[in-house]
C-alpha cells in the first residue's frame, strides 16, 4: 500500500455522488449539533448570568426591607447553579433532566430539591442532536450506507472480479477503499467538532481524547461493516442486517433496559419525598412547639438552652420544623438517591451491550452532564442549605441583635 | 522451445456438490493464443476464473508463468490482464479516467501521451475520450478495457467472451489487436462460443464438454477441426443448461 494508492482511492471516494453526499450529510449534522449545543450552553451562561443579577438585586431588595433575621431568612432566595463544562456542548446529557439552577431559601431543602421527579433519565438521551448523538447513533448509520455495499455494489455491476484481478495486491483495493471512506467521514464528524471545542475553550487534552474515542466507535462499527460487506448477498439483505443490529444495540437493548430496570429497582419518588416533608413541616404546626424543638435539639444540641418559645409564633420555631421536615424526609432522600445510583449501575451493565449507551456514557461523564455530575451538583446544594443554616442558626436562637453588616459574612454559593 | 505460461494441470472444480471440471489438463506458451471453445455449461468461465484465482480447485494445479495461482495471488495479479465478458468499468469516470484509476489499482503509471497512444491503437474517437462511459456503447467499453490491458503491459490476458456483442468491423480489429500482442510475446487465453474467430486468431484450440477437454487442436489443424465434435461440445453444453 503506497501513498499513492491512498490518493487514488480518496479521489475515487470522494469522486462518488453518492459517497460526498453522505460525508456532507454527516458533516452538517455536526455542524448543526456543534451549532445547536453551543447556543444551548451559551444560553445556559446568560441564563446564569441573568439569574445571578436578579439574586443581587432581590437580595439587596430583601436586606432593605427586613431587619429580623428570620423576615430575612425567609425572604431571600439563594442562588444555586451548576454552570455547563466546556464539553456540555457537544454532550447534552441529563441537564434537561435533572435541574442545575436552584433559587433556594431557608425552607426545608429537600422540597426544594425534588420538585421534579425523574426516571432512569440516563437512558432517555436518544433522540437529542448533540455531537454525541451524531457519533452514537448516526455515524453508524452512515458508514453502514457507506460500506454495506462495498463489495456488492461492485458483483451487481459486473466489476468484482475485474476490480480483484487488476488489484496489485489484496490489501491496495477493499481495506484501503474501507479505510479512506471510514477516516473521511470521521473527518467529517470531526472537524465540525474540533470547531466548537476551540470555541468553547475546551482544553486540548480533552479535544484528542474526543476525537480518539469517536474513532475508536466509528472503526468497531467500521469493522463489523467491513465484515458483513464480505459476504456474497445482495447489498439490501447486508444492508438489512447491519440496520437490524444498529436498530438492536442502539435502540431495542436501552428501550428493554430501559423498562427491565424500571420495574427491578423500586424506590421512592421525588413527589413522595416532597409530600413527606411537607406534611411533617405542616404539622408541625398542630403540635406542641415543646414537642418539635425537643426533637430538634437532638440534631443540635448547641442550641438546646435557648429552644424556648414565649409567644405564639417565633422564626427558631420555624425554622427548627423546616429542618425537622428534612429529617423526615431524609430516609427516603437517601433511598431515592440510592435507587437512582443502583438504576445507573445498571444501566451501566447494559450499556456494554449497547456501544452507542456506552459511548454516550462516557462522553457525557466527561462533560460532567451525566446522572452522577447531577447528583453531585445536587449534594453541593444541601451542603450550601447546611451552611446558610450554620450561619442564620446563632441569629434566630442567641439573643444577640441583629445588624446588617453580619449579612456580609453569608455564604454565597460556589459551583 | 518457447516456456510454458499457462498450464492446467488435472484441474478438476467442484461447486457444492456438482463437478465442474474434471480432470482438465492444457498449456500454452509464450506468444501464443489459446482459445477454449464450449457451450453454454461447459465450464468456460470456471477455468478462467480458476486461472485468476477466482476459484479454489478441488484437486489439480493450475500455474501462470511457472507460479502457482492459489499460492502466490499476488505475484500472478502482476502477471495477468483480464477482459471479462460484460465491460463494466466506472459509469461516472470517463475513458481516460477509468484507465488512470485501474493503472493506479494495478501499480502501473503511464503518461498520458502512453494513455493516448493506447486509445488511439484500439481505435476508440478522440471526441469520446473525456466523456462519461455511462454513455459508452457495448463495443466502446470493450475498447476501454483493452486500451487499459495494452497499458498495463501483463504478459499473459485472459479474455471472456472479447468479441461478444462487437459488430464485425470492432471484431476484425480486434482480432487484429490480439495478434500483434502475440506477435509481441503476450500469451493470450480466451474462452469463447465464437469458433470462426477462435480459428482466425488461436495457435491452438481446446473443445470443452462438460468440464471435460474433448478435443485439441494446434493451428495448422484448424481446418481439420472435426465439426461433429464442435457440434456435439456445444449442443450437449445447450442441453445441460
Amino acid at each position: 500500500m503506497s501513498w499513492l494508492d491512498i490518493c487514488r482511492e480518496t479521489r475515487f471516494v470522494l469522486h462518488k455522488k453518492s459517497v460526498a453526499l453522505v460525508l456532507l450529510v454527516g458533516f452538517l449534522l455536526a455542524l448543526f449539533s456543534v451549532w445547536t449545543g453551543s447556543v444551548e450552553v451559551a444560553q445556559q451562561h446568560a441564563t446564569i448570568e441573568r439569574m445571578q443579577k436578579a439574586d443581587e438585586l432581590d437580595q439587596a431588595g430583601v436586606t432593605k426591607r427586613y431587619d429580623e433575621a428570620g423576615l430575612l431568612a425567609y425572604y431571600t432566595f439563594h442562588l444555586t447553579y451548576a454552570p455547563p463544562s466546556s464539553l456540555a456542548f457537544a454532550a447534552a446529557g441529563v441537564r434537561d433532566v435533572y435541574p442545575w439552577k436552584h433559587r433556594i431559601r431557608m425552607l426545608a431543602i429537600e422540597g426544594q430539591i425534588h420538585e421534579s421527579d425523574t426516571q432512569n433519565p440516563e437512558l432517555a438521551m436518544v433522540g437529542r442532536i448533540d455531537f454525541t448523538f451524531v457519533i452514537a447513533v448516526i455515524a453508524p448509520l452512515l458508514l453502514i450506507l457507506l460500506l454495506h455495499d462495498l463489495r456488492a455494489s461492485e458483483r451487481a455491476a459486473g466489476r468484482l472480479d475485474f476490480l480483484s484481478i487488476t488489484a496489485r495486491t489484496g490489501y491496495s483495493l477493499w481495506p484501503l477503499r474501507a479505510v479512506v471512506v471510514v477516516l473521511t467521514l470521521w473527518l467529517a464528524l470531526v472537524l465540525p467538532f474540533i470547531a466548537g471545542a476551540i470555541f468553547n475553550g475546551v482544553s486540548a487534552g480533552l479535544i484528542l481524547s474526543v476525537i480518539f474515542i469517536a474513532l475508536v466507535y466509528i472503526l468497531l462499527w467500521s469493522l463489523l461493516c467491513y465484515w458483513v460487506a464480505r459476504f456474497s448477498f445482495s447489498a439490501p439483505v447486508l444492508a438489512s442486517f447491519l440496520i437490524g443490529f444498529w436498530l438492536l444495540t442502539t435502540f431495542i437493548i436501552p428501550a428493554v433496559a430501559n423498562v427491565a430496570i424500571d420495574k427491578g429497582f423500586h424506590g421512592p419518588q421525588g413527589g413522595d419525598i416532597l409530600m413527606t416533608q411537607r406534611e411533617a413541616v405542616n404539622d408541625a404546626w398542630d403540635i406542641p412547639i415543646e414537642t418539635t424543638m425537643q426533637a430538634f435539639v437532638v440534631s443540635h444540641p448547641e442550641w438546646a438552652d435557648k429552644t424556648q418559645v414565649k409567644s405564639l409564633f417565633e422564626w427558631k420555631w420555624y425554622y427548627a420544623f423546616q429542618q425537622l421536615g428534612d429529617e423526615a424526609a431524609k430516609p427516603l432522600a437517601q433511598a431515592y438517591q440510592q435507587t437512582a445510583e443502583d438504576k445507573y449501575r445498571a444501566a451501566g451493565w447494559v450499556a456494554w451491550l449497547s456501544p452507542a449507551t456506552l459511548l454516550q456514557r462516557t462522553l457525557t461523564d466527561w462533560a460532567h452532564t451525566d446522572a452522577k455530575a447531577a447528583w453531585r451538583y445536587e449534594q453541593k446544594v444541601r451542603d450550601f442549605h447546611a451552611q446558610l443554616r450554620h450561619f442564620y442558626y446563632p441569629l434566630l436562637f442567641s439573643d444577640d441583635k441583629y445588624h446588617a453588616e453580619v449579612l456580609d459574612a453569608r455564604p454565597v454559593f460556589k459551583p | 522451445m518457447q516456456e510454458l505460461v499457462i498450464s492446467a494441470s488435472n484441474l478438476c472444480v467442484n461447486v457444492k456438490e456438482k463437478q465442474i471440471l474434471k480432470n482438465v489438463s492444457f498449456s500454452a506458451r509464450k506468444g501464443e493464443v489459446m482459445a477454449l471453445l464450449g457451450g453454454n455449461g461447459a465450464g468456460k468461465s470456471t477455468t478462467i476464473k480458476t486461472f485468476l484465482g477466482l476459484m479454489t480447485p478441488s484437486s489439480g494445479s493450475v500455474s501462470l508463468a511457472g507460479v502457482n495461482v492459489h499460492q502466490q495471488p499476488d505475484v500472478v495479479r502482476q502477471k495477468v490482464a483480464y477482459l471479462p465478458e460484460s465491460v463494466m468499468l466506472y459509469g461516472h469516470l470517463t475513458a481516460i479516467e477509468n484507465i488512470k484509476y485501474f493503472l493506479s489499482l494495478s501499480g502501473k503509471q503511464k503518461t498520458a501521451g502512453d494513455i493516448a497512444e493506447a486509445l488511439q491503437r484500439v481505435a476508440l474517437q478522440e471526441a469520446s475520450w473525456n466523456s462519461a462511459l455511462a454513455g459508452y456503447s457495448k463495443g466502446m467499453r470493450q475498447k476501454t478495457a483493452i486500451a487499459l490491458a495494452l497499458l498495463r503491459e501483463a504478459p499473459i490476458l485472459f479474455l471472456d467472451e472479447p468479441t461478444s456483442g462487437l459488430d464485425p468491423v470492432a471484431i476484425d480489429e480486434f482480432n487484429r489487436l490480439v495478434k500483434q500482442l502475440a506477435a509481441q510475446g503476450s500469451t493470450i487465453f480466451m474462452v469463447t462460443h465464437d469458433v470462426y474467430g477462435a480459428c482466425h486468431v488461436a495457435d491452438r484450440i481446446g473443445l470443452l464438454h462438460n468440464g471435460e477437454i474433448v478435443g485439441m487442436f494446434d493451428a495448422p489443424e484448424h481446418g481439420n477441426i472435426d465439426s461433429e465434435v464442435v457440434h456435439k461440445a456445444f449442443t450437449a453444453g445447450a442441453r445441460n443448461e
